[in-house]
């Protein structure tokens, strides 16, 4: 019986997985289809694959300050969201200032609102700032939205690192700078990356905001997907499936590699697991 | 340097960690400070250390007052309690800790790794990391870091607690030999008086955040200056037992002695000082057969009281069994019934006798 259950154990599995991947999978494939391929009945499985879609793709100029403005935006709110999160987990954790409950909780219930309802103050602050269609402006903005997640996950961890440590560091002649970068830093590391990994991918995912305070130049790929879907008369499939294959390798890649962080930052750091 | 503690206070919230605290420490001496837990060690060494800030009283270091100096400034080795080993770090980066913060040269650096890890004997797991020692390593790793810091003092918090009773005893004579190799100033914490009188060359008995004794340690042990002292220092612990002196007579419980004075006393009296004999004085309620000797638990005429007898040639007494006790009134120990200090201008004498 039990010889038989883990057989059917993985069956189920794949099968499963398949039923999952299949999407990831057609548009995958498609990519590397022409037009007329794609929209065959039955759908073909066996083609002869073209790059064509990927030229195509790249002989558009705009695309590779789409792809720039995605990696830089996404990469740099998480950076920047992740250093203040630490500095300030830390705080939270350390010195245990009055209100430090209430005041995670306000952070939290940042989140709780979803984007859109705050679409009318963020657009008007933006607009009357004169920050629309900026780098640096968008960047902050995204920073500012990932932060609460960071600091409840960093502050988990930091909880767990016993302020004897930081003792230690103090008597042995060390600065508080030193006792927050060089002791306390590299033993909160899983939890760095697991703030990093899920708000990467909620930041790469984003295009509502990008849209409203974004502009011409700060275009990220979910916005070009949405942009040039509709374009060369009906849906643009052969753009779509290029344009979404190169899209995904990024989030799977990092998944992938770090798929253990990702379930701390879906539990706020309270499962730790193997990390 | 010499060490002072000058009255030192600390309280959190209502509870009062040390109060008004005196100690001095001489240079280039090995104190222990005993005392239960909850007496106030960690506190006073987390003070020494730079870890908390006093409320009132001066740390004089050399004449100099350091109770407000931040750590990083202060010439002080510590080992906590805990080891707080640092994880990411291997066990010869961990001693080398607080030289590398101190930037001293790298090969100066491993010269005195190498050495300390030698007294301590573990050269084989400097290529470790923390998590790959048993807790006894830990604690010497723990040990070694901390004696590893250019100080002129260290600190040691109850370094040995916690371990099984074969590595403590290991560990202890290394810390002998260190002390002797460092010649620097020690403080060591221990809830464990029979360590405690082991180890020290000058033994400060703390109760309730108060230095009741400092003292070489047989001085404390055969003059004790407070009850508290005679109860904490010693083990199996000392009988006290409340008496009054009246017509030229102490009578404390079912003990009689001869003695002038009066008032209300506490008399004190060492388990080994209880010598059992023939005779139908007490009732056995316990024994603890400890092979060399045995700790006897009495009830006399409604008394407990505790006697160690060494087991030479005798076997201890059956539970139940009567036994007779005599005692030497000049190993009596008097106390004072309020201040609990020691009263020892009144000689007793045998119950009967006059002087």
């Amino acid at each position: 019986m039990s010889r038989l259950r883990e057989p059917l154990y993985y069956a189920a599995l794949w099968l499963i997985s398949l039923f999952f991947f299949a999407p990831i999978g057609w548009i995958v494939l498609s990519s590397f289809k022409t037009r007329s391929d794609i929209l065959a009945t039955p759908p073909k499985l066996f083609f002869a694959p073209s790059l064509d879609n990927y030229r195509a793709l790249f002989a558009k100029s705009e695309i590779f300050g789409q792809i720039f403005n995605s990696v830089f935006l996404s990469l740099g709110a998480v950076i920047v969201a992740v250093l203040v999160s630490f500095l300030a987990a830390f705080c939270f954790s350390r010195l245990k200032p009055r209100g430090t409950d209430f005041l995670m909780f306000l952070l939290l219930s940042i989140r709780m609102l979803p984007g859109p309802a705050v679409i009318l103050p963020v657009y008007l602050m933006y607009a009357a700032f004169g920050w629309k269609d900026n780098h640096l402006a968008l960047l902050l903005f995204y920073a500012m939205f990932s932060i609460p997640f960071s600091v409840w996950i960093l502050k988990g961890f930091l909880d767990g690192v016993s302020t004897r440590y930081d003792e230690t560091g103090l008597v042995n002649g060390g600065s508080w700078f030193h006792v927050i970068f060089k002791v306390v830093l590299p033993q909160v590391r899983p939890g760095l990356i697991a703030a990093f990994i899920f708000n990467l991918i909620f930041v790469w995912n984003e295009y509502l905001f990008n849209f409203l305070i974004g502009g011409v130049k700060t275009q990220n790929i979910p916005y070009a997907l949405m942009v040039g879907t509709y374009s060369e008369g009906g849906l643009n499939w052969t753009f779509i499936s290029a344009m979404t294959s190169i899209y995904m390798v990024v989030p799977i890649a990092f998944i992938f590699a770090f798929q253990k962080y990702l379930l701390v930052g879906m539990t706020f750091g309270t499962v730790r697991g193997e990390v | 340097m010499p060490l002072e503690f000058r009255n030192i206070s600390k309280s959190y919230g209502r509870t009062r960690a040390i109060d008004a605290l005196d100690l001095t420490v001489e240079a280039g001496s090995f104190t222990v400070v005993c005392g239960e837990p909850k007496a106030g060690k960690s506190v006073l060494f987390r003070l020494l250390v730079g870890l908390e800030h006093p409320d009132s009283g001066q740390i004089l270091l050399g004449g100099r007052d350091i109770a407000n100096d931040p750590p990083a400034r202060r010439p002080v080795g510590y080992v906590p309690q805990s080891f707080a080993l640092y994880p990411h770090l291997t066990v010869a980066q961990n001693m080398a800790y607080p030289l590398t913060l101190a930037r001293f040269a790298r090969d100066e650096i491993a010269r005195r790794v190498d050495r300390t890890a030698g007294i301590l004997s573990i050269t084989h797991l400097l290529k470790k990391t923390p998590d790959q020692l048993s807790g006894g390593e830990k604690q010497r790793v723990a040990v070694a870091r901390g004696l590893l810091k250019d100080a002129e003092i260290f600190v040691l918090d109850d370094p040995l607690v916690g371990l099984d009773y074969k590595l403590r005893e290991r560990l202890m004579d290394e810390l002998k030999g260190l002390r002797h190799e460092l010649k620097a100033t020690f403080l060591y914490a221990t809830a464990d008086s029979l360590e405690a009188l082991s180890m020290a060359q000058h033994l400060a008995v703390l109760d309730r955040g108060r230095i009741v004794q400092a003292a070489p340690p047989s001085e404390v042990y055969h003059l004790p200056a407070t009850a508290r002292a005679l109860e904490l220092i010693g083990f199996p612990r000392a009988n006290l037992v409340p008496g009054r002196l009246a017509a030229g007579q102490l009578t404390a419980g079912p003990l009689r002695f001869a003695a002038d004075g009066a008032g209300e006393v506490v008399v004190g009296l060492r388990p080994e000082h209880l010598r059992l004999g023939d005779g139908a004085d007490a009732r056995v309620t316990l024994v603890e057969n400890l092979g060399g000797e045995a700790v006897v638990y009495l009830d006399m005429q409604g008394q407990a009281l505790t006697a160690a007898m060494p087991l030479l040639d005798t076997a201890p007494p059956e539970i139940d069994a009567m036994v007779g006790v005599t005692v030497d009134p000049a190993e009596v120990c008097l106390f004072d019934a309020t201040s609990g200090a020691r009263i020892s201008s009144i000689a007793l004498r045998k119950a009967g006798t006059h002087g």
